[in-house]
């Protein structure tokens, strides 16, 4: 069904005054109802009846539940896993040969597994009454010994996570290569043992569930604060055994996801299963103290990370042996080496090499089981293979841009295949990263360190570089053999009577303002004002199913999809007008809401021709396509392995080597994100990701006792950046366009986070470097430098 | 994250809110901005039986100023400090202080007397008010009662006030016209409560150089007589009143007290 | 127990007298999201840091979640459902629309309390100022830019005195 083809690449409107299509800096359409207090996230639907959920946590990280006691006379307000026979517990599996399988259950049978684990639901009418009913249920719990930590989960004598298994490891992933040579060879040798810590993503709204009987339509609405409401009525429907015809799940706004709500949870299962036991309306919403206490999950990675370089500084090669804490259970749909095996597969980033071998452990721990966050990955990886470039360049006496240089891809070699098999498929990464050095102006920097800070304090500057495959599909996700590969992307396009057009998709939007970018879409079609155009999202039963928002791939995706059937459209639009005007079809053009013969003012208004086809028929022609002015279109880019997006950050910090702290002084970001569809809506994307990558860098970490218990359990101690803790970054832009995808966009929703943490340390260790210390992990505390300080010092005494 | 039930009552005098906390025994509590109460009660780290409202009780909210010193009451907020509603004893140190206490919607409704009730080490007011060498206004049912804030706090979140005990005011001694002080707070943003505090306070005509050492985990360290700091920085002087402030010698938050105490000391104009 | 367990309290709500009984557990927030319906307020911490629920009582901005609804017996509170006609914020709706202040929204009404507070009582504050007035208002998808840019321009079309770049 493919009577219209994808349009070719082009510039869209981005030069044109008033432009409302592709490049126009739009502000958003969704804004009003937000700056009004009318944003409708989950705990703010009210529903007649509506009970409450509290959960019973685990306390501990491990052990055998020996037995649960309701409180009497509570018998039916309490649930355990004994009442909820018959529902399937989650099972993710990989399909990468070795991955070991584990089974998480709604509530926990047996065993927990960690901190927070929900071992009972609690009912009640409020809340508070929840809690308090909560309070009074008594846990025997029988401790195990605990793997709190993942290298150590690895040792052999270690503790079992799942008794079943013969080690704690989900995956073991090799990336193999002789490197003799290139060792023998070397003359320079940079290694490194990084680490980076658990983090929370901490979107600002927590997940939460309302799930409500439909006794009519004999379904279940689940609400839910989702990045993929289609894959989780999957899930749920597998677990819960019941037909998906039965499931409508609808994620209304949401409030911030950052991949923290793109998974099937263990609590949209039993808030589901209870809704419809007690043939009520039941929600839960996690709290800050959930979130904190049991779902620090995101980010913990440790490398050993060796680069081979010539004298001259040319990187040869990478050895890594890398270790993902993925927690306790492999999660629904991205399992628990989704982030190993993107480290082996991407760590290699933006520059060419000889040799490459890269060894990773996805290893199992008694804490919660590790989600894909921003950049996924990404931010770790960027931080080992940067950290090994500013090495190579301190042995060879060069700038640290001199040596990114020679290894960097070229324009010239564009599209390029590299080392582990991906596709670049545009830009110039050598200018970018010229453009962030000029921009940050190194010299100045350099002058200003040799001159020395009045204050005492020590500054440095720091680059990373990166590009970020984007919106990858079908064959990509089928290789890892995940629950989810994502196929066509699809979008259902209609007009109203009225001449109003409807986009329907299934991906969705947590901030992103896909209402805004896909009615420009539809406006770089169609004409049509972006006003006039309604998006509708995040729900099951008015979308066409989609794997969701992740992985930055809905501009690109859902984009193509709107493109696609909005072509669709103005097919049919055109082939009504041309009878009307009495044109030919190729001769009408659609802009600024009206459809006209081209080089003429025979015109007449878009609505006219929707007005036509619904209320008179009588004026249409007589061979009109009886499909009418509505349609699903499905997408694909040309080839599924995606749009690399890339950028340099450069940044030049102040480090307090009395306190240990670190003030970032300024921030350059420049990227390219190939053709811009809403430059306004990228700036917020790039800021808000940096935010978070300062967060990782300098800020977040949960960290854990010997028992594995999380010890930041406030806000107070978890500490998000501020308005004061981010600078006021510099973004520039170029714009190479993609030729994967319709307009050339490519996705950038993650790419700000990952680069941060690279730049900001490389940035800490040249100010350090005089002193002979290195910080090399995250992120960096005042302890953490001081501990460097101090190594440095008894490494010299 | 809901508060556990309880009882409240919003006396109209203090005699009534003695009488409340006298009657109820010991797992009432009196509550006035609720800024550290709150989350204590959301997280259910506190249960009440009782709570009695002093917010706005007249007796606290009285300003008094005598020739050498000032009193405030209990209930005064530290956006009014913050904001000059209420005199500053201490040559604006007060007003300083207080705009850097948590943010302006908690310094809104979070007082000087529940801050110093409160007595968590890294709060701001109990370092501030032992280096001004204040004291602690009280009232229980039997009558009133004075303690020095040196020795007011005797531990983290413990102060020498008896159950049923309110605080009424804090009395501070004013700074001269020449006096000078200096507040090092270290945070790593502001509004959040400090990592290390260092204050001095220098007044030639009152004969007083007196430095604070804060935030270490326990009630403030104070050193009554700091004048070395004013004739340059000896770092073994600062490492022992650090060491025995209690934190081990050795440790980064040890060289973090010692930095500040530095760096408070320069800011009044020390030798370094 | 001694004491109330319930209270009947009388506040003015977006200047309506509300009487209402609760529960002295109960906060604010919740008195308002839950009792009144007013959901504009969001919860995002529940102890006072994020500065999501900030309301208005008494005309100076405030913690919903950690101030008790009892304590506001003869109060008046102002959300943000009270400030659709107020002209400042008008202004900074609009400026947190062009200079694109929100992404989910979560954060936005507890933004625009402070944000006003700050336009209001601090007329001179330079973007520094800004900034450090802002530290109680956390926004986990902006990276502030926007939030900063819009309450800088805000004051800057109010002031009589335009500011000079140096
Ligand atoms: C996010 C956040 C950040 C903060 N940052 C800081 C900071 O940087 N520095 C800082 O110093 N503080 C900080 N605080 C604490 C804040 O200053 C509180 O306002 C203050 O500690 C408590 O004052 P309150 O009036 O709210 O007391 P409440 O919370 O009402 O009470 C606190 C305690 O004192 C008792 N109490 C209250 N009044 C009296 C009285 N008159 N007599 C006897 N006992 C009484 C109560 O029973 C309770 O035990 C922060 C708080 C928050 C939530
Ligand atoms: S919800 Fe009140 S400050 Fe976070
Ligand atoms: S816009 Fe999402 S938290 Fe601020």
């Amino acid at each position: 069904m493919t009577d219209v083809r994808p349009p070719a690449p082009r510039a869209g409107s981005r030069d044109v005054p008033g432009g409302r299509g592709v490049g126009a800096r739009l502000p958003r359409k969704e804004d009003n109802r937000f700056l009004r207090g009318k944003g409708q996230y989950v705990a703010n639907i009210r529903v007649p009846g509506m009970m409450e959920v509290a959960f019973v946590r685990s306390p501990v990280a491990h052990a055998r539940v020996r037995g649960i006691v309701k409180p009497a006379g509570m018998e039916g307000r309490v649930f355990t896993m004994a009442d909820l026979a018959g529902v399937r517990p989650i099972v993710s599996d990989s399909g990468l040969p070795g991955f070991r399988s584990s089974a998480q259950y709604p509530l926990a049978r047996n065993k927990v597994r960690h901190v927070g684990e929900a071992v009972a639901m609690c009912v009640a009418r409020t809340r508070a009454e929840a809690e308090d009913l909560a309070e009074q249920v008594e846990l025997d719990l029988e401790p195990l010994p605990v793997v709190a930590d993942m290298l150590q989960a690895l040792e052999p004598g270690a503790a079992r996570v799942h008794d079943h298994w013969d080690c704690n490891v989900f995956l073991d992933t090799l990336v193999d290569d002789d490197l003799a040579a290139v060792r023998a060879n070397a003359v320079i040798t940079v290694k490194r043992t990084l680490r980076t810590a658990r983090q929370c993503m901490a979107p600002l709204e927590g997940r939460a569930v309302l799930a409500c009987p439909d006794a009519r339509l004999d379904q279940l609405t689940v609400y839910t604060a989702s990045q993929l409401p289609h894959v989780i009525r999957t899930g749920l429907s597998e677990c819960l055994g019941i037909d998906q015809g039965r499931l409508r799940v609808i994620a209304p706004d949401v409030g911030g996801g950052f991949g923290y709500k793109a998974i099937l949870l263990p609590e949209e299962l039993c808030v589901a299963w209870l809704a419809m036991r007690l043939d009520a309306p039941v929600r839960w919403i996690e709290d800050r103290f959930e979130h904190l206490s049991t779902n620090a999950n995101c980010r913990e990675h440790a490398y050993e990370i060796t680069g081979y370089a010539d004298a001259a500084g040319h990187l040869l090669a990478i050895d890594c042996d890398a270790v993902v804490d993925s927690g306790a259970y492999s999660m629904y749909p991205f399992t628990a080496c989704l982030e190993a095996a993107q480290i082996g597969s991407i760590l290699p980033g933006p520059y060419k090499m000889q040799r490459y071998r890269c060894h990773t452990r996805s290893a199992a721990t008694n804490k919660s089981p590790i989600v894909p966050y921003r950049g996924v990955a990404r931010p770790g990886v960027c931080l080992a293979i940067e950290l090994v470039m500013d090495g190579i360049a301190r042995e060879a006496g060069l700038e640290p841009h001199e040596v990114r240089l020679r290894k960097l891809v070229r324009p010239d070699e564009m599209p390029y295949v590299n080392i582990t098999d991906k596709h670049f498929d545009s830009g110039d990464y050598p200018e970018c990263l010229r453009r962030a050095v000029d921009a940050l102006d190194i010299p100045k920097w350099r002058t200003r360190q040799a001159a020395g800070e009045p204050d005492g304090r020590r500054v440095g500057v720091g680059l990373a570089i990166y590009c970020e495959q984007a919106a990858h599909g079908t064959s990509v996700y089928a290789a890892w053999g995940i629950p989810m590969v994502p196929g066509h992307e699809q979008c259902l396009a209609r007009f109203a009577p009225d001449g109003t057009l409807e986009l329907r998709v299934g991906a969705h939007s947590h901030g992103q303002g896909l209402e805004t970018t896909l009615a420009q879409v539809a406006n770089e079609v169609l004409g049509i004002d972006p006003a006039r155009v309604r998006v509708v999202l995040g729900d099951t039963a008015m979308t066409p199913y989609s794997t969701g928002t992740w992985g930055s791939r809905s501009m690109v995706m859902s984009g193509g999809a709107a493109a696609s059937a909005c072509e669709v459209i103005a097919g049919r639009v055109r082939a009504i007008a041309s009878h009307l005007l009495e044109a030919a079809p190729a001769d009408i053009e659609l802009e600024d809401d009206v459809v006209r013969i081209v080089g003429t003012d025979r015109e007449m208004p878009l609505a006219e021709i929707a007005r036509v086809w619904y209320r008179e028929p009588q004026r249409l022609p007589p061979d009109v396509d009886p499909a009418g002015l509505e349609t699903t279109m499905g997408y694909k880019p040309a080839a599924d392995t995606g749009t690399f997006s890339y950028a340099c950050h450069a940044c030049a910090v102040a480090v307090d080597t009395e306190l240990g702290s670190v003030e970032i002084l300024d921030y350059v970001v420049v990227e390219d994100g190939g053709t811009l569809v809403n430059p306004l809506i990228v700036d917020g994307q790039i800021c808000g990701g940096a935010a978070q990558g300062i967060g990782t860098a300098l800020y977040e970490e949960m960290p854990f006792s010997d028992e594995a218990q999380p010890l930041a359990s406030t806000l107070a101690d978890y500490s998000l950046p501020g308005a004061t803790e981010i600078p006021a970054i510099r973004i520039a832009h170029m714009e190479t366009p993609s030729p994967l995808s319709t307009f050339g966009q490519k996705g950038i929703g993650e790419g700000g986070a990952v680069a941060p943490p690279a730049a900001i340390l490389n940035a800490v260790n040249d100010a350090l470097a005089p002193l002979g210390a290195l910080v090399a992990e995250c992120p960096v505390t005042p302890d953490r430098v001081l501990d460097a300080l101090r190594r440095a010092g008894e490494s010299r005494a | 994250m809901k508060a556990p039930a309880f009882a409240y009552e919003k006396p109209d005098s203090l005699d009534a809110a003695l009488r409340l906390l006298a009657d109820a025994g010991e797992d009432a509590k009196p509550i006035a901005g609720g800024q550290s109460l709150g989350p204590l009660l959301n997280f259910r780290l506190t249960r009440p039986s009782l709570l009695v409202d002093v917010r706005g009780l007249v007796e606290m909210s009285a300003v008094g100023d005598s020739h050498d010193h000032l009193t405030l009451g209990a209930g005064t907020t530290h956006a009014a400090i913050e904001d000059g509603r209420v005199p500053d004893p201490a040559n604006g140190m007060l007003r300083h202080v207080a705009h850097g206490i948590a943010y302006r919607a908690i310094r809104n409704r979070g007082t000087l007397g529940g801050s110093l009730a409160h007595a968590d080490p890294a709060a701001d007011w109990l370092s501030v008010m032992t280096v001004l060498d204040a004291e602690v206004l009280t009232a229980t049912a039997a009558g009133p009662g004075v303690h020095a804030a040196a020795h007011f706090a005797q531990g983290p979140l413990a102060t020498v006030l008896e159950p049923g005990e309110l605080v009424v005011a804090i009395r501070i001694p004013k700074l001269s016209t020449r006096a000078r002080w200096s507040y090092f707070k270290v945070n790593r943003k502001p509004g959040e409560f400090a990592h290390a505090i260092a204050a001095v306070v220098h007044d030639p005509e009152r004969d007083v150089c007196r430095a604070v050492v804060g935030a270490t985990g326990d009630a403030p360290y104070l050193i009554e007589d700091a004048r070395p700091l004013l004739r340059g920085f000896d770092p073994r002087w600062a490492a022992d009143h650090v060491s025995a402030a209690g934190l081990d010698a050795g440790s980064h938050a040890h060289r973090v007290h010692v930095a500040a105490l530095r760096r408070a000391g320069a800011q009044i104009g020390g030798v370094q | 127990m001694a004491g109330k367990t319930t209270l009947t309290i009388g506040i003015e709500v977006n200047g309506e007298q509300v009487t209402h009984a609760v529960e002295p557990r109960t906060s604010l927030a919740d008195f308002l999201r839950d009792t009144l319906g007013l959901t504009g307020t969001n919860l995002g911490c529940e102890h006072g840091v994020c500065g999501a629920c900030t309301v208005e009582i008494d005309g100076a901005p405030a913690r919903s979640c950690i101030t008790l609804a009892v304590a506001c017996d003869g109060a008046s509170v102002r959300t943000t459902e009270g400030l659709a006609d107020d002209p400042v914020a008008e202004e900074l709706r609009a400026a947190f629309k062009a200079h694109h202040a929100l992404q989910c929204g979560y954060c936005t009404s507890g933004m625009l309390v402070t944000a006003r507070d700050i336009v209001m009582r601090l007329p001179e504050a330079d973007e520094a100022r800004v900034r450090v007035e802002l530290a109680g208002n956390l926004c986990r998808c902006t990276g502030y830019m926007g939030v900063v840019n819009a309450i800088v321009a805000v004051l800057a079309a109010r002031s009589p005195h335009p500011r000079q770049d140096p």
